[in-house]
């Protein structure tokens, strides 16, 4: 996969050590970026390329989740997170037209016995699974390769615009949380769009 | 009606709808506020609908309550028992609601509470802590057997890694088993329990990252599968022998025991559920305390809309039936107010509606019987006016109530313009009007009210004879309630009795003389041819003595010719002729008398249709009466003189003779027309009354007065119309107000 990343924690963990201090570590990690950046999801970059007439989506998001959904996360509580990728037909004249509407969701749960963090691709079927929280995200975040549209379905003569944004679905919550959702906004976590003209 | 009973059904409907639409938005939004993950979708639309309503229900409230406010500060009929009967019913619908919602907030919350304890915590994670130790175990035995594993491959040598691989496989509890190299992930080797082996499992970054760390240079990890099962990955460095570099890496893939795994997974599976719990339990209670106040915020905003919505129904038909008691208060009997339903109200607006169509009915005949009796009273009055009757009616303290013109005319006072004053006031100065009024008092004062009597009344334009009767009006308390004074001007009635009188006097007077006269005057002659030839000493007193007789007979048949003419009433002969003519005609007769002025002054005349003879006969008694009595005067002046007048469909042909003779004696004038009265040394007394029966025949009217410097003036009216002749024969009794000549 060739992914690069950086960890803040200080050691590896093993698996017999106690839990919860392992926790606490990841938490503690987890508050000490918190203190850079607010909670929130960020398309840090996103690019499309073309490879044997599909073309796929590379793109980095970065999630920083709030304490709440950690806690939640950690409480077992499975979060839902949606990358949603449209391709728009800009029009001056008009409403633009939505040409093409991929959605790729993917589930963050904490396995309690194992301890460890899976990444569910909700579309594939494809299961990962982390020690700690900042990697499963890191995982979460890093999508190479994932196949979009069939350019035949575009019109050449056209320009495009494409736009990425990764939400955390309030609608898969339990229901209680879902209603609290209603009210909060901290709960409602979603990147703003990621936009892009295609072909540059 | 149709129309109304539609639209009251389609409003139950809707208000049916929509209760019931409400009532399963509450269900399905307390449903999905536990856990169901069905209309999840559906969640937050059922949260903005119940919002929609509230604030519907609380914008309806809100007017409802304004209006209310304004009403009862306005005093508006039915304002108060609105507003008593909104404030009864939502203390009623309120504080039952609040007294459950209370509890069950209380009871929620204590509900949720008990859910969770120390113990079971303790209990699941003692549980999940023996599968991990059990697990653990397993895992320990596993990176073992990799770390041996290793050491085999690493002293054996790669010649036949393959096999070798195969053949550790096959000995150990491994699944698979891949050697993958550190930099690249290269596959170097793999060998696999399954027929048809997969790609195998890639090393992650974080198994990579811990085996280049150290710490003995080997990983192992429990991963839990897609399908809920366990496996557990195991990992060593593999050194590369003589070349040095990095290592390779041995990873080994073992399953679980089934039954450990099953027991792990239902372990994890129960804390899992619980640590949800009891981390959902704050958002559960938010929730569930959320859907329990807007269910009793959107019950108690039904209820107080209810509450007023039920007390306008209520006080709706009582407010109508107010506006419909005081519009009736004010006179309008045509109030129906709507009936709203076939309750007791609705009975007492059928009753009111009846009663306000009967009072209609009743105002109806009333005024409708009030009309007749306008009517009657307006022809009565028109009969009493046209009557010549007089007729006054009085109150009891002799004010007068109504009186007719007949009354004011005969009473020579306008009654008329002084209704409701009192008859003694108005009789001061009006000599005919108090002599009436004193004989009138003197009955009643008397205690007589049923009286009748004939009152001469004199004035100083003569005597007025009235047949008078007064009848007591009914009163209460068996006092009479006024009177009513009913009098008849008879002079003329007895004027014409005297005339009839009169002329049977004449004709009988005239018959009985004129029999003997005719033997007496033949004997006279008959003694004058007996004893005159031969003429003896006595021949001269008898010439003289029959010859007075015989002078006398004929003056004595002159005048019973002249009773007789009197008398005699021989049939109209009615012709058209011009009066100014027969005027003309008999005045040039008189021409010659000297020394008689005659002077004729005549306006132009309409033809009348008149007896030619007698009116010849009128104009030469009046001339002969003029002439009379001026016998010995030296100047004698008479004028007569026509006048037409037209006035209001009334035509009138006025005739005046006038004399400069001595008059008429004060004291006759008033019976000047009567026969035998006469002031005149010469004259059969009858001229004058032969004048006015022949006058009177025609329908005419004759007045005679005293010139004021000296002389007599005669006047005739003659109608030309119809509307004339009755207005003459109407103010008949005006005729004897003038002075009759003797």
């Amino acid at each position: 996969m060739g992914l690069v990343f950086v960890l803040w924690q200080q050691g590896i963990h093993a698996q017999d050590e106690d839990p919860g201090s392992f926790l606490e570590q990841v938490a503690g990690s987890l508050s000490g970026g918190e203190q850079l950046s607010a909670p929130g999801f960020d398309v840090r970059s996103a690019s499309i390329t073309m490879e044997s007439g599909i073309y796929y989506l590379d793109t980095w998001v970065e999630y920083r989740l709030s304490a709440d959904a950690r806690e939640a996360l950690d409480a077992g509580v499975p979060l839902t997170i949606h990358l949603e990728v449209e391709f728009i037909n800009p029009r001056w004249y008009w409403a633009d037209e939505n040409v093409g509407d991929i959605r790729q969701s993917y589930q963050l749960q904490y396995h309690a016995l194992s301890e460890r963090y899976i990444v569910l691709n909700l579309n594939s079927g494809e299961q990962n699974t982390h020690a700690t929280l900042l990697p499963a995200l890191n995982g979460l975040g890093r999508i190479t390769g994932l196949p979009l549209i069939d350019p035949s379905l575009l019109n050449s003569d056209e320009s495009y615009d494409v736009r990425v944004r990764a939400v955390l679905s309030t609608e898969d919550f339990p229901g209680p949380l879902r209603f609290l959702a209603f009210w909060r906004r901290d709960w409602s976590m979603r990147s703003d769009w990621f936009r892009w003209q295609l072909g540059d | 009606m149709a129309a109304g009973r539609l639209k009251r059904t389609i409003n139950v409907l809707a208000v049916i709808a929509s209760a019931l639409l409400w009532l399963t938005a509450l269900i399905w939004f307390a449903q999905t506020a536990q856990n169901s993950e069905t209309l999840s979708r559906l969640q937050n639309g059922i949260l903005l609908f119940s919002f929609i309503g509230i604030v519907i229900l609380l914008l309806l409230i809100v007017a409802n309550l304004t209006q209310l406010v304004r009403d009862y500060r306005n005093h508006v009929p039915g304002a108060r028992l609105k507003a008593r009967m909104v404030v009864l019913l939502v203390s009623l619908t309120v504080v039952p609601l609040l007294v459950v919602y209370t509890f069950s907030l209380q009871f929620i919350n204590r509900g949720i509470d008990s859910w969770f304890s120390v113990e079971v915590e303790e209990g699941l994670e003692t549980a999940l802590e023996l599968s991990r130790s059990a697990l653990d175990v397993q895992m320990r035995e596993n990176l073992a057997d990799v770390r041996s594993m290793a050491q085999r491959i690493e002293t054996g040598g790669r010649t036949n890694i393959v096999g070798e691989l195969g053949e550790l496989r096959r000995v150990s509890d491994a699944v698979e088993l891949t050697i993958f190299t550190m930099g690249n992930d290269q596959i170097l080797a793999t060998s696999a329990e399954s027929p048809f082996p997969a790609v195998p499992q890639f090393p992650s970054d974080e198994l990579i990252f811990q085996l280049r760390q150290g710490g003995g240079g080997s990983y192992v990890s429990l991963e839990p599968l897609a399908d809920g099962g366990l496996e557990i990955i195991a990992a060593a460095n593999l050194m590369a022998g003589a070349l040095g570099g990095e290592p390779d890496i041995l990873l080994a893939t073992f399953p679980v025991e089934p039954q450990l795994s099953e027991l792990a997974g239902r372990a994890e599976a129960s804390y899992d559920q619980y640590a949800e719990l009891a981390f959902l339990r704050t958002p559960l209670k938010t929730s569930l305390t959320a859907t329990l106040s807007i269910v009793l915020l959107t019950g108690l905003l039904a209820a107080v809309y209810g509450a007023f919505f039920s007390a306008r129904r209520f006080v709706l038909p009582i407010q109508q039936l107010m506006a419909g008691t005081q519009a009736v208060a004010r006179g309008d009997f045509d109030t129906r107010v709507p009936i709203p339903a076939r309750d007791e109200i609705g009975f007492l607006i059928n009753s009111f509606n009846d009663m306000t169509k009967r009072l209609a009915t009743a105002h109806e005949e009333a005024r409708d019987s009030q009309q007749q009796v306008e009517s009657e009273r307006g022809k009565l009055e028109t009969i009493l006016a046209r009557l010549s009757t007089g007729v006054i009616s009085l109150e009891t303290d002799m004010r007068i109530r109504t009186a007719n013109q007949a009354a004011s005319a005969i009473l020579g006072s306008d009654l008329e313009i002084h209704l409701g004053e009192s008859l003694v006031n108005l009789a001061e100065n009006q000599p005919l009007l108090s002599q009436f009024v004193s004989v009138s008092q003197s009955h009643l004062e008397r205690g007589e009210s049923d009286w009748r009597e004939q009152i001469v009344l004199r004035s100083e334009v003569g005597r007025r004879v009235l047949m008078c009767a007064c009848v007591a009006l009914p009163g209460e308390h068996d006092e009479p309630g006024g009177y009513v004074v009913v009098f008849d001007d008879i002079t003329a009635l007895l004027q014409a009795q005297r005339d009839a009188a009169w002329g049977e006097v004449a004709r009988r007077l005239a018959h009985e003389i004129k029999n003997p006269l005719t033997p007496i005057q033949l004997s006279a002659e008959r003694l004058r041819r007996r004893y005159l030839s031969p003429p003896t000493t006595d021949s001269e007193f008898l010439d003289k003595a029959t010859h007075t007789i015989i002078q006398q007979v004929e003056a004595m048949k002159e005048m019973v010719n002249a009773f007789s003419e009197y008398a005699r009433t021989p049939d109209m002969e009615l012709t058209e002729f011009n009066l100014n003519d027969v005027i003309s005609e008999v005045a040039e007769l008189y021409h010659h008398e000297l020394p008689l002025a005659l002077e004729l002054s005549l306006e132009t005349l309409p033809p009348v249709k008149a007896d030619a003879g007698r009116m010849r006969q009128v104009f030469h008694n009046l001339i002969r009466n003029a002439l009379e009595a001026m016998d010995h005067s030296d100047d004698q002046q008479l004028k007569i003189s026509t006048r037409h007048t037209h006035d209001d469909g009334m035509g009138f042909i006025a005739i005046r003779v006038e004399d400069n003779g001595p008059g008429f004696l004060e004291e006759i004038v008033e019976e000047a027309f009567d026969p035998y009265v006469t002031s005149k040394p010469k004259g059969t007394g009858l001229g004058l009354a032969i004048v006015k029966k022949l006058v009177e025949e025609h329908d005419g009217q004759i007045t005679a007065r005293n010139r004021k410097q000296g002389g007599a003036v005669i006047s005739i009216l003659l109608p030309t119309t119809r509307k004339a002749e009755d207005k003459l024969l109407f103010s008949e009794h005006r005729r004897n107000e003038r002075r009759e000549r003797a």
